[in-house]
């Protein structure tokens, strides 16, 4: 019993560590410009759109995001074997992990940008100042807590895979989960706050962003607060219900009708899902309406 | 997956025959090969052993490629409410929903084959499930835009009309009901097949280990990792072949890319096979 | 709203590139191996140059290979390359029950053989009619194992199947053999690769566009395959001697310092300017 009741504990804790990690991915990687909406950043200054938002060309965000955690992991183990402590061993872990991506980071962005040239793009340097270590912090934040969940599951919920391979696993999800979530907000709504309001952007209108701030020229860091506002927490709730469930019906249920409770408690889950989805759907159906021809 | 996301030179997603014979040709040589190698002894466990886990991991790696294709992914149209599907690479979702899944079926590996399966497509579809309906939210409630399919006339599970709900001058937006249970379904099989390889491969390793002397302090753990990585590596490359198959966007089960699968599930058996049968290898007897 | 995927005209052939990183890799891995057989730890740091020359191969490859278009991601191409090289290299890392010495050569082979299936696979049976497709896969499973090998060696010393799936540990005179502290046993093996990954798609990702030049891309592979070392030495620590680790340490700090600088001044000799703290001027407004 009290096993089951730490193991709650720890689902709890697990699913708020990675709900502040889903929170902390996608607001840096809005604000470095990553994943499939970079698409336009760096589309912009070939249709003669000159800019000066960041180009953290990495890769997808599941792929890095894989890399940085399973970098974490991985010397947060190295430590632990050299006998320091856990907490410790995984800040280690991280700030080595933050540096490794700062540095990809800068050269995603020189190498983006300076490829550019033949459209006249320059290269900021106080952008790649200001923005670098900004998506550094938020990185920072991101990791450790993915880490920490990832430690907890390996030791607390004596998990079979060792650290490094749950951090494959969870940075895969926290790329995943905080792309599929927070690119569309970042790339429509901040991206195209110029075009119409509820409605997809013509695909004419691609690579004329918005390259202005309430005042001044914008530059990445503009982009944080907004998406800070709902990609940002969407993509948190998104993966931290996703560790959540996942935890909580193996943790619960594990032992019911040998451990087919948690599988048929994970079809129900499902199941409740989708019919919130179909909810959302209808709803939007209902309340906005077909397009008219010209509105 | 990144900025860029080029047509493909000249794919006209027509099937191979001459190709498509060959390879089921190429996995039986592999299979054989199996039952050769167990019999002379090289591979423990004798004849039987090594030729059902590689049919293991190759039925797994079919289930992953199929899975693939009703994952729906929009790639960078996606991002600007361009193109239906969830705005990413459809070889990392996938990957990503399929390690998830791997996930619930390691841990409940010690309760039993039907339970880790069972378990690893759930873990699977669970993380689509919520994937997709936060997609969905944040398109609704966040953009004020409503899903609509660009592929087809109206959805064919909910028979919802999808015309008048595209916006001027795009190709559809966000995840329709059809592309949510796709997104689901793809989320399951590669869970499953996902699982289906890590266990096929750490009984195998749990059973040679003896063999080569690997007893005691931690012995199931190198089984673990080893079958982990190999997991991992194998999945990773199944996802990668499968998603050139779709030239990377796909909308679920109703585009008609879809019907392109055949040929990825030929690939991922071929492909499935060789990988397997080195995976076998590493554990080998000399 | 797809980007064009531009690749610059090479100054240096591909061929050529390809057999420098070969011919650097092979040398480097055989000199680690050698220390390793001869029972020290101080060479380790060679793989991590033999990680940098497999790397430099592997950019190239990927250059050509991305240069027509594969329907997805650069990145895809990476994860390619290693999830066929990890499987690859463990099995030559088995070989070294023969001879360690049979290990690179092995794992080179078998790499281009699933390389070349996995090749012919996506060309014939997927349909992409690539040229280049069948000989760029196999050349990047070659590459994902070589580096994959690299990086392990920079970590524990050693490429032996033995000697990565165990650990020994004197405890109180007594040998204690730990495999779950090993570096596959405790997944390590999963940081290499994924750094590997990463860092065999990053250089020409990162510097794609219509002004990609051959250097500073190479330069950035150089720097890809330091910035790696650094971490695998860090993790190094962990296996092999203090000395050997703090060896390879600061070989990696010093190339990836060098590599860093350099790169940065090659950008700024690409750029079409170099500005700091000042608006962008727009001709159209």
């Amino acid at each position: 019993m009290q096993e089951i009741i730490i193991g709650i504990g720890v689902t709890a804790l697990a699913g708020a560590l990675a709900a502040v990690a889903g929170a902390a991915e996608d607001t840096e990687s809005n604000i470095g410009s990553q994943g499939d909406p970079n698409s336009q950043v760096q589309l912009a200054p070939q249709m003669g759109y000159t800019h000066r938002i960041y180009n953290k060309a990495v890769s997808g965000e599941p792929p890095a995001y894989t890399l940085w955690v399973t970098l974490a992991c991985g010397i947060a183990w190295a430590f632990m074997m050299l006998h320091v402590n856990a907490v410790l061993a995984i800040i280690f872990g991280t700030v080595l992990a933050t540096f490794v991506q700062g540095i990809y980071a800068t050269t995603a962005y020189l190498g983006r940008t300076a490829s550019l040239s033949k459209f006249g793009q320059p290269v900021f340097i106080d952008v790649l100042k200001s923005v670098t270590t900004v998506t550094m912090g938020h990185a920072f934040v991101a990791i450790f807590t993915t880490v920490t969940a990832c430690y907890l599951m390996a030791t607390v919920l004596n998990h079979p895979f060792s650290l490094p391979l749950l951090g494959i696993v969870w940075g895969l999800a926290l790329g995943a989960a905080g792309s599929a979530t927070g690119n569309p907000y970042y790339g429509k709504e901040r991206q195209y706050q110029n075009q119409k309001f509820g409605a997809g952007v013509p695909i004419s209108a691609s690579g004329n962003i918005v390259r202005y701030a309430e005042a001044g020229q914008r530059s990445s860091i503009d982009n944080g607060f907004f998406t800070a506002k709902l990609g940002g927490p969407a993509s948190g709730l998104c993966f931290g219900l996703i560790v959540f469930f996942e935890l909580w019906r193996t943790v619960l249920f594990e032992h019911t009708w040998n451990g087919w409770g948690a599988v048929v408690v994970g079809v129900v889950i499902i199941l409740l899902f989708a019919i919130l989805d179909r909810y959302v759907e209808k709803w939007a159906r209902k309340n906005y309406g077909p397009y008219t021809a010209e509105a | 997956m990144s900025a860029i996301a080029a047509k493909p030179a000249g794919n006209a997603g027509a099937f191979q025959p001459v190709a498509s014979v060959i390879a089921i040709i190429l996995a039986i040589i592999f299979i054989g090969a199996a039952y050769f190698l167990g019999s002379s002894g090289i591979l423990s466990g004798g004849a039987m052993l090594p030729v059902t886990t590689l049919v293991g991991i190759i039925v797994g790696a079919a289930l992953i490629a199929f899975g693939v294709h009703f994952v729906p992914v929009g790639g960078a149209p996606a991002a600007m409410g361009q193109s239906p599907g969830i705005a990413t690479g459809v070889a990392m979702l996938a990957t990503g929903a399929g390690l998830a899944g791997l996930f619930g079926g390691a841990w409940a590996a010690s309760l039993g084959f039907g339970v880790a399966l069972a378990g690893g497509a759930i873990g699977g579809g669970l993380m689509m499930a919520i994937t997709c309906l936060m997609v969905n939210i944040s398109y609704v409630y966040g953009m004020g835009i409503p899903a609509a399919s660009g592929k087809v006339e109206k959805d064919p599970i909910t028979g919802d009309s999808q015309a008048e709900y595209k916006s001027q001058g795009t190709e559809g937006h966000g995840l329709p009901f059809i592309s949510y249970v796709g997104g689901v379904v793809g989320g399951l099989f590669g869970g499953l097949g996902g699982t289906l390889i890590y266990i096929e491969l750490l009984d195998f390793y749990t059973a040679s280990f003896p063999a080569l002397n690997i007893v005691g302090e931690g012995a199931s753990a190198l089984a673990v990792g080893l079958a982990g990585i190999f997991a991992i590596g194998m999945f990773l490359v199944i996802a990668v072949l499968s998603a050139y198959n779709i030239t990377g966007t796909i909308e679920g089960p109703h585009d008609p890319k879809f019907k392109r699968f055949p040929r990825a599930i030929i690939a991922a058996i071929c492909a499935s096979g060789i990988c397997g049968l080195v995976a076998l290898l590493a554990v080998a007897i000399l | 709203m797809s980007v064009k995927v531009e690749a610059s005209h090479d100054g240096i052939p591909h061929e050529k590139v390809m057999a420098m990183g070969l011919v650097l890799a092979l040398v480097s891995l055989y000199i680690a191996v050698a220390g390793s057989y001869a029972g020290y730890d101080y060479l380790a740091f060679f793989g991590g140059i033999a990680a940098v020359g497999a790397l430099i191969w592997g950019n190239s490859t990927i250059k050509r290979l991305c240069s027509y278009g594969i329907g997805t991601g650069v990145p895809s191409a990476g994860m390619l390359a290693f999830g066929s090289g990890v499987i690859a290299m463990l099995f030559a890392a088995k070989l070294a029950v023969i001879s360690p010495f049979l290990v690179p050569i092995a794992g080179l082979i078998i790499a281009l053989i699933v390389g070349l299936i996995l090749g012919w696979i996506s060309n014939s049976v997927l349909n992409m009619k690539i040229p280049v497709m069948t000989r760029s896969i196999a050349e990047l499973a070659a590459v994902g194992s070589l580096a994959l090998m690299g990086l392990t060696i920079v970590a524990t010393g050693h490429i032996t199947f033995t000697q990565i799936t165990s650990f020994t540990l004197d405890i109180l005179g007594i040998t204690v053999n730990m495999y779950d502290a090993s570096y596959i046993g405790a997944g390590i093996i999963a940081v290499s690769f994924m750094l590997g990954a990463i860092a065999l798609q990053h250089p020409f990702n990162a510097c794609l566009g219509p002004g990609e030049k051959q250097d500073r891309t190479n330069m950035l592979t150089i720097e890809c395959g330091f910035l790696s070392m650094i971490v695998m030495a860090v993790i190094s620590f962990a296996f092999v001697s203090m000395v050997a680790a703090w060896i390879s340490l600061i070989i990696a700090l010093i190339g990836w310092y060098w590599s860093y600088k350099k790169y940065f001044a090659l950008s700024k000799r690409d750029a079409a300017a170099w500005l700091n703290a000042k608006p962008f001027s727009d001709a159209e407004e």
